[in-house]
């Protein structure tokens, strides 16, 4: 194998020599390696990456139409709650309404009833003082009337009007100053 | 100097022989060449295509080993940009139609030629010029793809209707439409990537010629400029190789309309 500068007169660099088949065989070979071993995973790396890029676009869309449809959920609910909280509210209004009603009912009904037992009470007493009065009343009128007898024994008649007038004024009187005025009016009768 | 130099490197093959030989490290055309079996080869356009092939396969083999749909490396991106857009090319062009192994096709020709342009970049061009630089690359490339155009467009249709729709619009326009398919096309793919690459070779070698102390800033330039004028063809000759895919599988209407 000897290395020699060219140097033919007749050569013309416009004609191949037999380094045309060296070259074609060198470019088919690259050309194989190209085929066989670099485009394959070249195409597969970008089909996988077109592959994940749509991929990732469902995935958004599909998050993005889940999200709405949460947003959605969340507004229902919280007008729900809303609905829900101001029906609570106006219940609770119409109890303590209703409760405030029912107390003053009560309250009315206790204050109505005290007064009545003590009115009742007040009636049973004077009941009762008006009978004592009656009772003790009726000696209490013999004993002045006997102390007045010296004085009216003449006249029954008269004897008798006195003790139906004084018990007369008796039961006319309101029964807490009915001793009073029976002493006073026997009082004044005595001093009359 | 320049005098035996003219003498010296007179090419009565090339005809700007006169002017681009007035130096003497200019030498168009010419390659480090071994002898093998009575056959000539190219070294440096084969350690070119080796060095561009195995940047190419190892970033390629590098990027497929750890590719993740998850998290890519940048070179990953970088890799899954070109392929995305060589298939949205072949969509545009021939949607569903489009024969198997075209985008495997088209994007070996576009990451190879494009490493492949770039060699020029590194300061070894006078050493290992990029081997797109050498008609024995584009030839073979070129000759791969309306071989392959054909025998897609040929499975695509049939034989019949593929060889008839030659003679369509106009019969008489058939030998041109042959000419076309057969001879031009192959010929101008495969001459402009050339073209453009060698011509770029040349300005450097011109550029070379410059004192020392100026060179640097015409030579920077002139290499950056390189690398648009790399990417550039290789994009041309990815997206002619994928024209002419969807005009052999494409639609009558589409055939007849190129």
């Amino acid at each position: 194998m000897s290395t020699t500068v060219l140097a033919q007169e007749t050569n013309n660099f416009l004609l191949p020599n037999a380094t045309f088949f060296a070259e074609l065989f060198g470019f088919l070979l690259i050309l194989f390696v190209f085929w066989r071993y670099i485009i394959p995973p070249l195409s597969k790396s970008l089909r996988e990456r077109q592959d994940m890029v749509q991929k990732q676009v469902e995935d958004a869309e599909e998050a993005q139409r889940k999200l709405k449809q949460a947003e959605q959920r969340y507004d229902q609910a919280l007008a729900e709650a809303r609905t829900e909280a101001a029906k609570i509210r106006d219940s609770a209004r119409a109890d303590s309404e209703r409760i405030r009603e029912e107390l003053r009912e009560q309250a009315k009904a206790e204050v109505e009833r005290i007064r009545q037992r003590g009115e009742e009470q007040l009636a049973t007493q004077r009941d009762q003082v008006v009978r004592q009065l009656r009772g003790e009343l009726g000696g209490l009128a013999l004993q002045l009337a006997e102390r007045l007898v010296g004085q009216h024994l003449a006249n029954d008649d008269h004897q008798r009007a006195t003790v139906d007038a004084f018990l007369a004024e008796l039961d006319a009187a309101p029964s807490d100053k009915a001793g009073e005025r029976a002493s006073s009016a026997a009082a004044s009768r005595r001093a009359g | 100097m320049i005098s035996t130099a003219t003498n010296e490197l007179a090419n009565p093959a090339n005809p700007a022989g006169g002017l681009v030989l007035a130096a003497e490290e200019i030498k168009p055309g010419e390659h480090w060449t071994a002898e093998l079996f009575g056959l000539t080869f190219n070294v440096d356009t084969i350690l070119g295509t080796l060095i561009a092939g195995a940047i190419v396969c190892g970033l390629g083999l590098y990027m497929a080993s750890r590719a993740t749909a998850g998290r890519p490396s940048k070179l990953q991106l970088l890799f899954e940009m070109l392929v995305s857009w060589v298939r949205e090319q072949i969509q545009d062009g021939m949607g569903v139609r489009a024969p198997r192994g075209v985008v495997e096709l088209c994007m070996t020709l576009f990451v190879f030629i494009l490493i492949a342009n770039w060699l020029a970049v590194l300061p070894s061009e006078n050493v290992i010029p990029p081997p797109t630089a050498d008609v024995n690359l584009v030839y073979p490339m070129a000759l791969l793809v309306i071989v392959w155009v054909n025998v897609a467009g040929i499975r695509h249709k049939g034989a019949k209707h593929y060889f008839a729709h030659f003679t369509e619009p106009y019969a008489f326009l058939a030998p041109i439409e042959v000419i076309t398919q057969y001879f031009s096309r192959p010929v101008s793919l495969a001459l402009r990537l050339f073209g453009n690459i060698f011509a770029g070779g040349v300005m450097i070698g011109v550029i070379g010629q410059l004192p020392f102390y100026v060179l640097w800033l015409p030579n920077m330039a002139w290499k950056l400029f390189d690398m648009f004028i790399g990417a550039i063809q290789a994009l041309i000759f990815t997206l002619l190789a994928i024209i002419y895919f969807s005009e052999a599988v494409g639609s009558d209407d589409e055939a007849a309309a190129h």
